[in-house]
């Protein structure tokens, strides 16, 4: 089943043109990994999914994209709604400068919930799941910032799951992060795909090629092309695809 | 060249303070601090006035005087106003001085009075062994040490005492500088932040703002002197509604919110600067509103950044003169009130320093208290920022 559809999708920055008639379906409970060079638009592709292009005064879109049937874009839509459903995780970890509780809790908090029963339950069991519980559970009253880089991050995707979207967006979720935590927040994020339908960006091939189950391929604001993973290594039908796995350039 | 200059600086700076501690010492007291500045006629009877036996603690020092009979020290004094006085240096835990009672008419009548080392001696009234009543002190021309002479052989009965309270204190304008510093910070701060707020976060960026920037730029380099007139004509209408019939604390605090306007806004949005976008993103992808974004996370994060714009505005009131001279007022006030003029520490110097005979000791020592707190303030600011950045550094 496909959870977002996108057709001729256009995205302009002022007069300049960041995507170009983009088509792609997004199916539901797999890891869809966005490649390609930088500045191909990958980046601000996946930030359309929760309309955070909004916050870019001069950035226009036009074209469909429906998340479960229905168009985002359209005049009615719940913005704070959509992104609850549609979480997201950042390239640098961004914490805020509160305790380990607080932070799971805040997604929560802005919503209304004060139940304190809730709330605990909810952080213990999103901490659980972002693989972090166990490193933390003494010290939730602790400032998040004393944390490392891939425990901040894996807070992160904690901060995230604890609103329980149905979609995960990370955009290069590991960019900042050493090979260890790398390891780490791949695992989990297999773990999560049994739940949660996920879209990452990331800038290693090997990365989508161990943890996506399909892959698109970004080149200038052009979607190159888009398929099922081992199709896409072992036999990309493009031309441009086969000189970027191969390294000839990018 | 480069060291010349800075040496030149640092000499300035540091005779600047040397000077103004020489001349302010001296006068630099707890009680000036805590008493006030016109002095107070005030009369007394004694409830318990036969003499006793009484012996001085300790050595007498030069050129006091003590009264065996009835035990407390004066000594001779110049006052500000170049007259002579007899200042009370010590009274005894016995003395009849101590059983002193309120002789005026009025409510105060047959109260308890304490009478404080400091206090100025117009005259004593005392019963001789005639049984005729007498008066000793600076009223009939007498110096310390014949009035304890005359109080201490013919004196039987201790009736009455008029004093002066010794004034020249500055209780009374710090009260008003902090009003003036509750008053104009209670309207500039909110409106100052959520001006930043505005300007960095929810508007958008067009020739609007821009300008709105500026002006705001602008209004920083206005003389205080210009608010102050500002201030009389257009506030004053306003604090007239509220009661004030003349130059008043309102209107000084509102005078001086116009002029921390600037400051404040200048010292937010810096603030709100170095607030990550990243945190920005990550409350609103977590489905906050902008509004919950602000509150919750954006303004917390700059909270520090407010405090030291806090600080620094409180040391710029401390330090406005010109701006309270016609909104405030130069009369200085022992008691103030909302509604009332009065003077803050800075326009008290102006005040003293203006009469026909200028009290250069107090002006001074009145610096010296500004300086400290400005120090205060500003070393303040400086914790501040570095948590600040320290904070931020992760």
């Amino acid at each position: 089943m496909n959870k977002f559809e996108v057709k001729n999708l256009n995205l302009f920055y002022g007069k300049v043109q960041a995507l170009k008639n983009i088509n792609i379906e997004i199916e539901e409970n797999k890891v869809t990994a966005f490649i390609g060079p930088s500045g191909c638009g990958k980046s601000t592709f996946i930030r359309c999914f929760n309309r955070m292009n909004d916050l870019i005064e001069e950035c226009k879109i036009d074209g469909d994209m429906t998340f479960d049937g229905e168009d985002i874009y359209a005049q009615n839509v719940d913005v704070v709604d959509l992104r609850t459903k549609v979480g997201m995780v950042f390239q640098k970890p961004n914490p805020f400068p509160m305790s380990i509780y607080d932070n799971v809790a805040y997604g929560l908090r802005c919503q209304g919930i004060k139940d304190k029963k809730i709330l605990d339950e909810v952080v213990i069991n999103s901490l659980k799941k972002a693989a972090i519980y166990e490193e933390v559970k003494d010290r939730l009253d602790s400032n998040a910032l004393k944390l490392s880089g891939g425990q901040q991050q894996r807070l992160c995707i904690a901060r995230a799951i604890a609103l329980e979207p149905e979609v995960i967006l990370m955009d290069e979720p590991t960019s900042a992060l050493d090979p260890i935590a790398t390891a780490k927040i791949e695992e989990l994020m297999i773990e999560l795909k049994k739940e949660y339908t996920i879209i990452i960006v990331t800038h290693s091939m090997q990365q989508a090629a161990r943890i996506s189950d399909r892959t698109a391929f970004f080149l200038l604001g052009d979607l190159i092309e888009v398929g099922d993973t081992k199709e896409f290594f072992h036999a990309p039908r493009d031309k441009r695809s086969e000189d970027y796995i191969t390294g000839r350039f990018g | 060249m480069t060291y010349l200059s800075a040496g030149i600086a640092v000499v300035i700076l540091l005779s600047v303070f040397i000077y103004v501690f020489q001349k302010g010492a001296s006068t630099l007291s707890w009680d000036m601090l805590s008493t006030n500045y016109w002095a107070e006629n005030i009369n007394l009877r004694f409830e318990k006035s036969e003499p006793g036996a009484y012996a001085y603690q300790g050595t007498l020092p030069e050129g006091t005087y003590f009264s065996e009979k009835f035990g407390f020290a004066v000594k001779d004094s110049i006052g500000s106003d170049k007259k002579k006085q007899i200042v009370i240096t010590y009274i005894d835990e016995n003395s009849p001085l101590k059983s002193a009672l309120v002789d005026t008419a009025g409510t105060l009548n047959n109260t308890a009075h304490t009478i404080h080392p400091g206090s100025l001696v117009q005259k004593f009234t005392f019963e001789n062994s005639k049984g005729v009543s007498r008066s000793a002190g600076v009223i009939v021309n007498q110096d310390a040490k014949t009035m304890i002479k005359t109080l201490d052989t013919s004196g039987v009965r201790l009736l009455g005492l008029y004093y002066q309270t010794s004034g020249g204190g500055i209780a009374g304008s710090l009260k008003a500088t902090f009003m003036l510093i509750g008053m104009s910070l209670f309207i500039a701060l909110p409106v100052g932040i959520f001006a930043a707020i505005y300007l960095n976060e929810l508007a958008k960026k067009n020739r609007m703002t821009a300008m709105i920037r500026s002006s705001i730029e602008m209004l920083s380099g206005v003389p205080s002197i210009v608010f102050g007139l500002m201030g009389m004509t257009v506030f004053f209408p306003i604090t007239a509604l509220l009661g004030a019939t003349g130059p008043s604390i309102i209107l000084g605090g509102m005078t001086l919110a116009v002029i921390l306007l600037p400051v404040i806004i200048r010292q937010t949005e810096e603030a709100l600067l170095v607030v990550p976008m990243g945190l920005r993103t990550a409350s609103l992808s977590l489905g906050a509103t902008e509004t919950q974004t602000i509150f919750k996370v954006i303004l917390p994060s700059a909270l520090p950044g407010i405090l030291s714009a806090t600080l620094l505005s409180v040391s710029r009131i401390i330090g406005e003169s010109a701006a309270l001279i016609y909104t405030t007022g130069t009369f200085v006030n022992d008691n103030p009130k909302l509604k009332e003029g009065a003077t803050s520490l800075a326009v008290q110097i102006w005040s003293v320093m203006s009469g026909e005979q200028p009290n250069f000791e107090l002006a001074s020592a009145i610096s010296i208290v500004i300086l400290v707190i400005v120090l205060i303030l500003n070393i303040s600011v400086k914790i501040v920022t570095h948590r600040l950045n320290r904070k931020w550094s992760v």
